[in-house]
């Protein structure tokens, strides 16, 4: 006979494990549909009964969006032409999201890192509470700094600018990387640093031999954060840029519900387009968080 | 490379950590700083490592004042206690970083590299990381770390501490040979008596932010210069017993409840009514088989067989005890009534007051 024990802990399993899968249907499902429309023909996506699997896949929409090519809505059996429609901008903003969230990004890790360095490794006034002040920023909502922030831009001419939104962004990333740097460079053994002092090397060269691969794991969660952060953001993006060529892709996406005609098709191969570069950089850099995590360093 | 230290200190906030530390390490020999946690071996290892500022006083390499001198400039090497090995390198690249970093050219790295691990015995590592090494391992790879580069100085903070006890007795001999080898300067620290009497040219014993002796081995064991030294040094640890100073036809006489020896070659050196400490170590003191030639008598305690020898716990009465150790084949029984024999010439005399030793005149 089976004991208690043993039924407890299998149906314990089985209990949060069908919780899981329920949670990742729910999770996974607008995705799933999304991309399930991104590619139907037009005269598919509001068949009814609905079909998951298309029936006649396409990558029109892809194509159209990629291309930039004049699009056009079904109205009886005729095809009539739109006009300039918000897809023939989309890999416009697709480079403008890039270059911001690569700049905003990398100035974010560099002076967090050379900071948390900084804060961790030397004695001044202030070392201490700097990081736990750093993070005060965040019980805020962030629609409080914007139209500081906004007007500040103003002052410096940078509206409707790629440097505007950089620089926005890079305010409300920097704290929360420096604080995150901060923990993680204090984890790191100080007598790894003073080997390499003692073995000849400049606090430089200490720096970019020993503390920068000891600390990337740390900096690819901080790089991860600043990206999510720069990708995702809408209201920065709307509120400080307004010329049609300097949208990013979350405000410009939004113009595909203006007008009188949702062209949901291409609409969602859109939404596809933006998550696909974030989910992929998640796959590729998950590895390297908890890799190599200093151990071996030091005894034990 | 001498090394001199002068009249150095250090407070970490209002915490004294050294106190006018002098001491002068002749070249080439192997110096342990000793002494109990805390006591500030690993601070004064770091300030000639240049790894630690000093609040004052001087510290010369040679002729040369180093004060001021960043680590890199000083050609040491230094073991670290908790190896301190770079995680993200490999074995061979830890052992080259030193030489990288100064501009050695890549064949004689290599070449520099590869004899290291040949006397380390690690050549079948050199591919692996830190993570993937036993604590024995590591170890040799910190040691081989400051043999690549030949330094003029060589830093060690209590590198066998980590180690099992078989392999920190091979590591002891094979240290003191690298020692050897090298040529250099060595500054050893530890806790540990035996690896500093079996290791060291000269011992330097610290307590609580001072120098308390510094001599050899020998010396330190044989006349320690102060209570503490004598109780520090020594296992198992020297009997001491407080007393007076009483004459016997014009014979100085250590005297307590428990005990009476006459101390003849100190009559110059102690007064009558003095308050002194006596030391014996147990391998000192015999048991005795008639009253006339002992000095105290007492009970058997407790007898513990170390080896070839028992040691052999006294009670003399008046809560004191003296611990005595006799051969494994000496007859003795724990209740046994017993006499002990104090030889005068092997014991040690404290004064009371200043703690320090009473020497024999010169
Ligand atoms: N950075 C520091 N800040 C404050 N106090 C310190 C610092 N480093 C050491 N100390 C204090 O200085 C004293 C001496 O420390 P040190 O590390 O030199 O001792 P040690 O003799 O090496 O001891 P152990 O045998 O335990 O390694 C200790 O009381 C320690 O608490
Ligand atoms: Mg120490």
């Amino acid at each position: 006979m089976m004991s208690w024990d043993f039924l407890w802990r299998h149906t314990g399993r089985a209990v949060i494990f069908v919780t899981l899968c329920g949670l990742t249907f729910v999770v996974c499902f607008p995705l799933v549909w999304a991309l399930s429309t991104s590619l139907k023909p037009k005269t598919e996506i509001f068949a009814t009964p609905p079909t998951l699997i298309p029936k006649a896949p396409t990558f029109e929409n892809y194509a159209a969006l990629v291309t930039g090519r004049q699009q056009y809505f079904q109205s009886g059996g005729q095809q009539v032409d739109t006009g300039a429609t918000p897809a023939q901008f989309f890999t416009r903003w697709f480079l403008n999201s890039l270059v911001v969230t690569l700049g905003s990004t990398l100035i974010s890790i560099v002076v967090s890192t050379l900071a948390a360095y900084s804060l961790t490794r030397f004695r001044y006034w202030g070392r201490t509470f700097v990081p736990y002040f750093s993070l005060l920023g965040y019980m805020v909502p962030s629609i409080i700094f914007v139209f500081p922030l906004f007007l500040m831009m103003v002052r410096l001419e940078l509206t409707d600018t790629l440097l505007s939104l950089v620089l926005g962004y890079v305010s409300i990333t920097l704290p929360f990387c420096m604080w995150l740097m901060w923990a993680f460079m204090r984890s790191i053994p100080i007598e790894i640093e003073e080997a390499a002092l003692v073995d000849g090397a400049t606090r430089m060269q200490v720096f970019r031999d020993v503390v920068l691969p000891t600390a990337l794991p740390g900096i690819i969660a901080a790089a991860i954060f600043a990206m999510i952060v720069s990708w995702n953001d809408y209201l920065f993006g709307r509120v400080f840029l307004n010329s049609l060529d300097n949208l990013t892709l979350t405000v410009g996406v939004m113009l595909f519900f203006e007008g009188t005609h949702v062209d949901w098709g291409l609409l969602m191969a859109a939404c596809v387009l933006m998550t696909v570069p974030m989910a992929f950089l998640f796959m590729g850099l998950q590895r390297h968080l908890v890799a190599g995590f200093g151990a071996g360093a030091v005894k034990g | 490379m001498e090394v001199s230290l002068e009249a150095i200190n250090k407070s970490f906030g209002s915490v004294r950590v050294l106190k006018d530390v002098s001491l002068h390490f002749p070249s080439r020999k192997f110096v342990t700083l000793l002494g109990p946690s805390g006591c500030g071996k690993t601070t004064l290892l770091r300030m000639i490592a240049g790894l630690e500022t000093v609040d004052s006083g001087l510290i010369r390499f040679g002729d040369k004042v180093v004060n001021q001198l960043a680590p890199r400039d000083r050609n040491i090497a230094m073991v670290f206690q908790s190896y301190a090995l770079y995680p993200q390198m490999s074995v061979r690249q830890n052992l080259a970083y030193g030489l990288r970093v100064r501009g050695t050219p890549k064949a004689a790295r290599a070449e520099a590299v590869e004899r290291v691990a040949r006397i380390l015995e690690i050549e079948n590592l050199l591919e692996r990381r830190p993570a993937q090494l036993s604590g024995g391992q590591r170890q040799r790879v910190a040691l081989g770390r400051a043999m690549v580069r030949k330094p003029d100085i060589f830093l060690m903070d209590e590198p066998l501490s980590n180690l099992d006890a078989r392999l920190r007795i091979t590591m002891r001999a094979e240290l003191r040979r690298f020692h050897l080898d090298l040529g250099a300067t060595t500054v050893y620290v530890t806790h540990d008596q035996l690896e500093a009497m079996t290791m060291s040219d000269h011992v330097a014993v610290m307590n609580s932010g001072m120098v308390q002796q510094f001599g050899t081995p020998a010396e330190v064991y044989g006349r320690p210069a102060n209570l503490f030294v004598a109780g520090f040094i020594g296992s198992p640890p020297m009997n001491l017993m407080p007393g007076r100073i009483e004459a016997e036809n014009g014979v100085p006489v250590f005297a307590n409840e428990q005990s009476r020896v006459p101390l003849r070659h100190l009559t110059q050196r102690l007064q009558v009514g003095q308050h002194v400490v006596l030391g014996a170590r147990p391998q000192d003191l015999h048991l005795a088989s008639s009253t006339d030639e002992a000095s105290a008598h007492g009970r058997v305690w407790v007898v513990e067989l170390v080896g070839s020898e028992k040691l052999v716990d006294i009670d003399l009465g008046g809560k004191r005890r003296i611990a005595v150790q006799v051969r494994a084949d000496a007859h003795v029984r724990e209740d046994d009534p017993v006499h002990v024999r104090i030889d005068p010439a092997q014991v040690h005399v404290f004064d009371a007051s200043t703690e320090r030793r009473v020497f024999e005149a010169a």
